[in-house]
């Protein structure tokens, strides 16, 4: 797929073409980006740190819906641990790729933008994104295996900034004490295994 | 030579016990329940039970990196780290720092090890099954390695009395293949697991089972008495286990073996040199070398139990030269730290299950199903040797399928909130087979920060490995098949070496002649018949199924075999 074809993909997804805006927005995505340089500790600058902070906020947020109360990623903290996920526990084609994203959002004015016109721009991210990722399921499904997710990260070039985002927006979320709170039926001992019946709209059982 | 009287008095025990691990912790406890004065020497750091299990209540929210290995902890344990996420927050500090202990690899060897109280038992998997029959005969059967020197008979009481005393939760199955124990309560299989169970034994007569494994489904009496209770469904033991309710060498035999009062323990000393006396024809003890201070020291003993893990065991009797033994300590045959095997996994299949949406589970079950070897079993004949079993499991997805799922938003987060579809997986443990090309050695001048020689690893899996790895994963996916599971993955991971399987084992192998093993049928070396090898070093041939319960069994019979030897005069 290429990006025109994305773009069209998600231009329908929304229910109609892009606004000005974005597509003036998309014209800066493939510009050249500065490299990260080599061995240089990661850190975010602010305005990137807001820009982790709104797109994490898309991908959970905060919801006040009657059958749905529920603190969004800002709430429980998620931005900062994407940052320290980010430090401590990837290495530098993550932390490059991750970086590369977060240039093309500071590229095309992220925090500019309105909230429709940040969604498409995430739509188009997770389109893209999907077409990388099965490129790379194919290089792996030729080497003999497609189960561990480890040798994924094995592939000389990162996983792109929107799968590492969003991995991580999740894993922040739903392991937070709030987050598992609002989300799940926190049991911390569970005393017995046994089958059950679901019942309807029950939730999951978090340990 | 000097002699200093008081110090050999003091540092004198009736029998010393190298490692304090699933076996060393078993040794210990035999022996000094039968009236030995036992000193066990621990290389590693000292764990308490339960009170250093750090991390054991810890909830979700108050693991740091969340169960991800950070970037520095993935270089200091960088052999563990091939394992997947070990060296995490939850358990990294229960296993080896690779940097302090390197190792050479020659050919590539996964060594994953756990210096501290309780070794390995700390965080093993608990899969807990007999060798059966046809494992003790196979070699002599098939000319492969040498033959077993005892036979599934001479090990069955010591299956049970070993079995007892850990506490096995288990489903008796009657099949030869997979010998009954004695159990606790089974756990559940799940439904679509039973499904499966059902389908199997329709479409290709094979049996499943749930795991057997070393959890108190129901403690008895003599559980309860060491301060172990029952299991609380948490499947968090890789913490340790603040209830004891899985078996360790720390919540179970080290626990014992002090309500004798006759154990005295040392930490931090690594054990350099077994002492051997050229007039007595024996051993007289070992010369240890503490790891914080780098003092050596001697200590004495009747009998000495080598427990140190297979590869430490080994390379403990190669670097105790002395004029008898130039090779190594009882390495007439030359024998020692050959014939590495170990179980090869990362191979199997995944699937989604479609229906039994009402079906879900409350607890966490710390177990798997079981399908026992079922390949070169009855009329079944493949190309390869030996078999393999499979161990996996269905669960129903979590919050994690959103990673790679399409959404983001509220009602994305919503959905989340609630269980996905069923998934399936198993992989399979297959029997490698004994080579003395397979093997370790001590490096000739390169020696680690305590002065000992390093270790160079130099064994591959063979063609059989290579064989078989095809048939599990091509099996697994044809199982699934007829289960009309959907979406089958096979998987065959290519990085996969000997030693990924944490069952090393084979290099001081049991024989019926001294010229081709190191061990006779009591697990004494050959040569100097106050040692006794009981760790996984003591195997003939590997089977294809978890080892740990029977290096117990062996220890036992072993050291009731040594105190009736020792009172007897024998030794």
């Amino acid at each position: 797929m290429n990006r025109r074809d994305v773009i069209k993909n998600v231009a329908m997804m929304l229910g109609g073409a892009f606004s000005a805006p974005t597509l003036m927005a998309m014209n800066h995505w493939e510009k050249p980006i500065q490299s990260h340089p080599n061995g240089v500790a990661f850190s975010l600058t602010q305005i990137q740190r807001n820009i982790v902070a709104e797109i994490a906020e898309l991908i959970l947020p905060k919801t006040t819906a009657p059958n749905d109360v529920s603190p969004g990623a800002k709430d429980v903290g998620v931005p900062a641990f994407i940052e320290m996920m980010m430090k401590d526990c990837y290495l530098q084609p993550e932390q490059l790729s991750f970086m590369e994203g977060l240039v093309k959002m500071e590229q095309v004015n992220f925090l500019e933008l309105n909230d429709n016109e940040r969604k498409g721009i995430l739509k188009y991210l997770e389109q893209e994104t999907k077409a990388e990722m099965k490129a790379r399921q194919m290089k792996q499904t030729k080497m003999g295996d497609n189960d561990d997710h480890e040798d994924i990260k094995k592939v000389a070039k990162g996983l792109p900034f929107w799968r590492l985002i969003k991995e991580l927006t999740l894993l922040g979320y739903f392991t937070s004490e709030e987050g598992i709170k609002a989300s799940f039926e926190y049991v911390q001992i569970p005393g017995k295994v046994e089958n059950i019946k679901l019942k309807p709209n029950q939730k999951s059982y978090a340990y | 030579m000097y002699l200093n009287i008081k110090a050999t008095k003091n540092n004198t025990f009736d029998a010393i016990v190298v490692g304090s691990g699933m076996t060393g912790g078993f040794a210990a406890k035999e022996l000094t329940e039968k009236g030995l004065n036992v000193l066990m020497i621990e290389r590693g750091r000292e764990i308490k039970h339960p009170q250093d299990y750090d991390t054991a209540m810890k909830q979700p929210w108050e693991v740091e990196h969340r169960g991800k290995v950070t970037a520095h902890s993935a270089e200091e344990l960088w052999a563990n780290k091939r394992f997947g996420n070990l060296a995490n927050d939850e358990s990294g500090s229960f296993f080896t720092n690779d940097k302090d202990n390197p190792y050479i690899e020659k050919r590539p060897f996964d060594w994953i090890r756990a210096y501290h109280t309780g070794g390995k038992s700390m965080h093993w998997g608990r899969q807990s099954y007999r060798f059966n029959k046809e494992d003790f005969e196979a070699n002599a059967k098939e000319g492969i390695g040498i033959d077993w020197p005892i036979r599934y008979d001479d090990l069955a009481p010591w299956y049970t009395y070993v079995e007892k005393f850990v506490g096995v939760s288990g489903q008796k199955e009657g099949l030869d293949v997979l010998p009954d124990g004695h159990f606790l309560p089974a756990m559940p299989l799940f439904a679509p697991e039973v499904h499966f169970k059902k389908m199997m034994l329709e479409k290709f007569n094979r049996p499943v089972t749930v795991g057997r494994v070393a959890n108190l489904s129901q403690p008895q009496e003599w559980h309860t008495k060491l301060g172990r209770a029952s299991c609380q469904y948490r499947n968090k033991c890789v913490r340790g286990c603040p209830y004891g309710a899985y078996y360790s060498s720390l919540s179970g035999a080290i626990p014992a073996a002090n309500l004798t009062k006759r154990l005295s323990m040392l930490h931090d000393t690594i054990v350099a040199e077994i002492l051997y006396d050229e007039q007595k024809q024996r051993a007289t003890g070992v010369r240890v070398i503490n790891q914080k201070t780098n003092q050596v020291e001697e200590y004495f003993a009747k009998i000495i139990f080598l427990n140190a893990g297979a590869m430490n065991t080994a390379a403990l009797m190669l670097n105790s030269k002395s004029n008898r033994f130039q090779n190594g300590l009882g390495n007439d045959s030359d024998q020692v730290g050959r014939n590495i095997m170990d179980h090869h996994l990362g191979v199997g299949a995944t699937a989604t299950v479609e229906g039994f949406l009402d079906d879900y589970v409350y607890g966490q079950r710390p177990n798997a199903l079981y399908i026992p070897r079922f390949r070169n079993w009855g009329n079944d004949k493949q190309s390869y040797l030996r078999g393999f079993g499979y161990q996996g499991g269905a669960s129903r997805e979590g919050w994690s399928r959103g990673v790679n799922a399409d959404g983001f938003g509220g009602d994305f987060k919503q959905s989340l909130t609630k269980p996905g579809q069923w998934t399936i997986g198993f992989g399979g443990f297959g029997e490698v087979l004994p080579n003395p090309e397979n093997r370790m050695y001590l490096d000739p001048t390169r020696k680690d920060k305590w002065g000992v020689p390093m270790i160079v690893f130099d064994a591959a899996f063979g063609e059989n490995e290579i064989m078989m790895r095809k048939d599990i994963m091509n099996s697994a996916m044809e199982m699934m098949d007829a289960a009309g599971f959907k979406n089958i993955t096979g998987y065959n991971r290519p990085e996969v070496h000997l030693g990924l399987g944490i069952h090393e084992m084979g290099t001081a192998r049991m024989g019926r002649d001294a010229k081709t093993s190191v061990l006779n049928a009591f697990n004494q070396v050959h040569a100097v018949k106050n040692v006794f090898v009981t760790d996984g070093a003591a195997m003939t041939s590997s089977s294809c199924v978890n080892p740990s319960i029977t290096y117990m069994a062996l220890t036992a019979r072993a050291a009731d075999y040594a105190v009736k030897a020792l009172k007897k005069r024998e030794l």
